[in-house]
């Protein structure tokens, strides 16, 4: 193990861990919580990742003076470009930051909300294989849209930090910009299913009958809940176009909404923090394979097919043998029932003096 | 238009087998594009390995194999789920993380295949049987794929409905499938039917899978998932109860996608690839207009539109 980089092993992995978490958290919220059969989760993760790609690069290149009809950002030119003219500035990139991680979440958001509309009234099988297929399409979608450089993808995305001139500074100055958002949807979304609103949506994912008769409109709910996961999705996608500098549709397959789902599952439905647990322990597994992999040299079988099959099979196995996963549900602490466990101990201590 | 029928061949094969699968087992298995996709490999693999060129060897291996993979499924996992009580939605994500673990064991299959013969098995080219005729008539030449999936259809669709309706086995997995408790109180197995069931679908979509290699001008091991949009439509818009309404799909959306993407590829000149958002668009189109309630848990309430109640 001669030069191995252990603080750029944990940058890289912090990093991804911010990434996936977010992810995982609103995949949680939506089907832990509220019981929506998420499997599109990728839709929106490519779509907050395709949108920051497009909006930096075109808006940097524009910004500069190029003209884009002639030198767009997905050729050689304009990649070359890019590089030149894309870390000068520090304010245009930290501003091309906010306009992005704004427009992806209400963009994101809103296709969240619209394909609610056909899968309001259908069961879990159905939800679950339209935005499945949704995923699809988008890839299929971009794949053939030249804008957006087609199967090239975008390439050469100026970074926030880019201005920085040393390499490690930049990437934890990033670290802490995804840690900082990944603290900001663990509370908002603790918030979120701790309120009477989470209550409601844990209603309705154990019975949604039970919920209509007792007066709560499940489609709006649901719609809601909707709207919010998908924006954080985007905002998660967001930080990996920045992360990895390019994007292209081959990187928006299904399993990535699979990925997300074997760290809800392994973490535990329904309780944020076994996402963040899960996140973690997926990422560590796929960090150290990435950074095994050039040290095995050439294999019979590819360690990222091996990594894909672990990801099946621990969906099913945690499912067969925990299906509550490592950090169970626990019940939600409302004012009314601390005041109630107050009470009580307060009966034991009178009873045992 | 040969192309239609052609699909509508692929779709009845591939998608009656997840409607009798769902309603007789209840579980919403998107291992289903595995199935496909392991057909299609058994083929390769026959061809590639053993330099085998017959269709119906590669047919019958591939149902009894991927049969036997059905229902491994079922005991390993499904049963298991089901027994403790789990929600439709649990056993749905159990199969798809079978979808994942599947697909990419078959990855490393091909991984090893290419390692000892070093072909590319990764995407394989059409395969030449030798024993399916090509016919031509009236001035159309048929494909062997089109023979295979004329005769196997029709197989399929004869031999389907005489279980089902004419034979013990048939009343039975019927029963099984209107009232699981009902059928085992009258002394049904119901393990045995359930298992039966996955043995035949398994294999039927396996042999759909087979006739795809000599049709396909590339096998790769993403063949049954890019069919599943198109099987999983067909599917829904027979509810995943009728057989019969199925096949009306099939046909559907056959023609929905060869013609109407032929028509807009002349017209508007949208690419071929476009197709899927045709199957997307009549996907959305019966979920909203006809919503495939009681399967798979959606609410009956629903049935009531402001102003029907009279």
């Amino acid at each position: 193990m001669i030069g191995f980089d252990v603080v750029g092993f944990l940058v890289s992995w912090l990093t991804l861990f911010g990434i996936y978490s977010i992810l995982s958290i609103s995949l949680n919220v939506e089907s832990g919580v509220a019981g929506i059969t998420n499997f599109g989760k990728v839709v929106f993760y490519g779509i907050g990742a395709y949108m920051s790609a497009a909006i930096t690069t075109y808006l940097i290149l524009i910004l500069n003076g190029v003209d884009v009809d002639k030198t767009p950002p997905y050729n050689v030119n304009g990649v070359i470009l890019l590089g030149q003219l894309g870390n000068k500035d520090p304010l245009l990139n930290l501003g091309l930051l906010v306009l992005s991680l704004i427009l992806a979440f209400v963009i994101a958001g809103l296709v969240g909300y619209l394909l609610t509309y056909p899968i309001l009234r259908v069961g879990p099988a159905f939800v679950g294989f339209t935005l499945l297929s949704s995923g699809e399409l988008l890839r299929i979608f971009l794949l053939h849209y030249e804008p957006v450089g087609a199967s090239k993808g975008l390439m050469a995305i100026p970074t926030p930090f880019g201005w920085m001139p040393d390499s490690r500074a930049r990437d934890i100055a990033y670290l802490g910009l995804v840690l900082g958002f990944l603290a900001l949807t663990y509370v908002i979304t603790n918030k979120l299913v701790n309120s009477p609103l989470g209550r409601t949506l844990k209603a309705v994912r154990d019975d949604e009958i039970a919920a209509l008769c007792l007066g709560k409109h499940v489609p709006r709910i649901k719609a809601t809940i909707l709207f919010t996961g998908s924006g954080f999705t985007g905002v998660a996608g967001v930080l990996l176009a920045y992360y990895l500098t390019s994007v292209n549709p081959n990187m928006f397959v299904p399993a990535v909404t699979f990925n997300a789902w074997a760290m809800i599952i392994l973490g535990g439905f329904g309780n944020l923090r076994g996402s963040l647990l899960g996140a973690a322990v997926i990422t560590f597994v796929d960090r150290v394979l990435t950074f095994v992999t050039p040290y095995l040299g050439v294999t019979v079988i590819s360690p990222d097919y091996l990594r894909w099959v672990i990801v099946g099979l621990l969906i099913v196995v945690v499912l067969l043998v925990n299906p509550k996963g490592l950090l169970p549900e626990r019940p939600i602490k409302t004012p009314a029932t601390k005041e109630v466990w107050k009470e009580l101990q307060g009966e034991a201590s009178e009873q045992r003096s | 238009m040969i192309n239609f029928v052609q699909y509508s061949f692929f779709y009845l094969i591939l998608a009656l087998p997840l409607t009798l699968s769902y309603r007789t087992t209840k579980v919403i298995n998107f291992a289903h594009a595995n199935f496909v996709t392991y057909g299609a490999y058994i083929a390769v693999f026959l061809h590639g390995i053993r330099g085998s060129n017959s269709m119906a060897l590669a047919a019958a291996l591939a149902f009894l194999i991927v049969g036997g993979i059905a229902v491994l499924n079922n005991i390993a996992v499904f049963t298991p789920l089901q027994r403790r009580g789990s929600s439709p939605a649990i056993l749905m994500i159990s199969s798809m993380g079978l979808w994942i673990a599947y697909k990419y064991v078959l990855y490393m299959l091909t991984d090893v295949a290419h390692f000892f013969t070093s072909k590319n098995f990764v995407s394989y080219g059409r395969i030449t049987y030798s024993d399916v005729p090509r016919m031509s008539m009236a001035g159309f030449d048929f494909s062997q794929a089109f023979v295979a999936g004329m005769i196997s259809s029709a197989l399929v669709l004869v031999a389907l409905y005489l279980t089902l309706e004419k034979t013990k086995v048939g009343r039975a997995m019927r029963a099984v499938a209107d009232n699981p408790t009902l059928a085992g109180i009258s002394g049904i197995p119901r393990g045995l039917i359930i298992n039966l069931t996955w043995f035949i679908c398994g294999g039927i979509v396996a042999v759909g899978g087979v006739i795809w290699t000599s049709f396909s001008g590339a096998i790769t091991p993403e063949a049954g998932d890019s069919m599943i949009l198109q099987i999983f439509t067909v599917g829904f818009i027979g509810g995943l109860v009728s057989l019969f309404r199925t096949s009306v799909g099939a046909v559907l959306i056959a023609g929905i996608e060869n013609i109407g993407i032929a028509f807009l590829n002349a017209y508007f000149s949208v690419p071929i690839s476009f197709k899927p958002f045709l199957t997307f668009a009549t996907l959305i189109t019966t979920l909203i207009l006809f919503p495939p309630l009681g399967a798979g848990g959606g609410l009956p309430y629903r049935f009531l539109r402001r102003g029907a109640r009279q």
